[in-house]
C-alpha cells in the first residue's frame, strides 16, 4: 500500500467530521493514513505547502483542510466527502 | 497601492486603495488627505484594542446582520472555529480560516483572514445552502 497523507487542521469541523471515516478505513481495509495537522506543527504545514503546486489547483487553488494526498502518485482529494468516496481514493492508490 | 488618508474634518482614518469621496461619519464631501503610516500609526495609537472570542463573535454577527448569510446556527461548530481563529490569531497574528493553511505570500494570505470574501467561492457561490470554506457562515434560509 501507498503512502497516503491525511493534512488537517485541530480546529477544523470538516477534519473532526472525516476522522470517524479515516478511523474506520484503516480498520477495514489495508490502508494507512499519516495525519499530519498543519496549524500548529510548522515542519507539517511546509510540508504541506510543499505540494501547493500540485494540490492547490485541484482544491479551488487553496491549501485546504482536510487534503488527502498521495505523494507517489501526486492525486488530491480535498474536503469533506462521505465514506465511499474517501475509501475509492484511497484504494485506487494502490 | 493601498495607502493612509485622514478626513480634514473629523480625523476618520481610511486605509485603502481610494479615498472616499464622502466621510460615511462626518458626510462631508473631497475630505481625505493622504497621509503617512507614521502619521496613521500615531493617529491610531491612544485607541488600539484587543477583541475577545465574544467580542468577534458578536461583531461577525453584526456583519452578517443585514447580509443575505448568517452566522451558522450550530453552535458546537461555530465554538471549534471561533477557539481556531483565536489560535491562529495568537500564534500566526492574523484571524487566519482555520480550514485552510497559510501560503507565506502575504497578500495572498489576506485572502485567508476571517471573514474572508466567500461569496465568491465555489462552496457559497450559487448554492441553496452555500457556506463558506470552513463553514462559520451559511446562506440564510429564505
Amino acid at each position: 500500500m501507498r503512502k497516503v497523507i491525511m493534512f488537517h487542521a485541530r480546529e477544523c469541523p470538516h477534519c473532526k467530521a472525516m476522522m470517524p471515516h479515516v478511523d474506520r478505513l484503516e480498520k477495514e481495509e489495508n490502508v494507512k493514513f499519516e495525519r499530519l495537522e498543519v496549524w500548529h506543527d510548522e515542519k507539517n504545514a511546509d510540508l504541506m505547502r510543499s505540494y501547493r503546486p500540485v494540490i492547490a489547483p485541484k482544491c479551488g487553488g487553496q491549501l485546504r483542510t482536510p487534503t488527502f494526498f498521495c505523494p507517489e502518485t501526486s492525486d488530491v482529494l480535498c474536503g469533506e466527502v462521505p465514506y465511499d468516496k474517501l475509501k475509492e481514493w484511497a484504494l485506487k492508490q494502490g | 497601492m493601498k495607502k493612509f488618508y485622514r478626513c480634514y474634518v473629523c480625523g476618520d482614518i481610511h486605509f485603502g486603495v481610494k479615498a472616499p469621496e464622502v466621510c460615511p461619519t462626518c458626510l462631508v464631501k473631497n475630505a481625505y488627505v493622504e497621509i503617512s503610516s507614521d502619521e496613521a500609526e500615531r493617529t491610531m495609537e491612544p485607541f488600539k484594542t484587543t477583541m475577545s472570542k465574544s467580542e468577534f463573535r458578536r461583531a461577525i454577527g453584526k456583519f452578517a446582520e443585514k447580509n443575505e448569510f448568517e452566522v451558522n446556527p450550530d453552535e458546537a461548530k461555530v465554538a471549534t472555529l471561533l477557539d481556531g481563529v483565536e489560535e491562529n490569531e495568537k500564534n500566526h497574528g492574523f484571524k487566519y480560516c482555520p480550514c485552510r493553511l497559510q501560503t507565506k505570500d502575504f497578500n495572498e494570505d489576506l485572502k485567508l483572514v476571517c471573514p474572508c470574501n466567500f461569496i465568491i467561492h465555489e462552496t457559497y457561490k450559487g448554492k441553496e445552502d452555500g457556506e463558506c470554506w470552513c463553514g462559520l457562515f451559511v446562506r440564510r434560509k429564505k
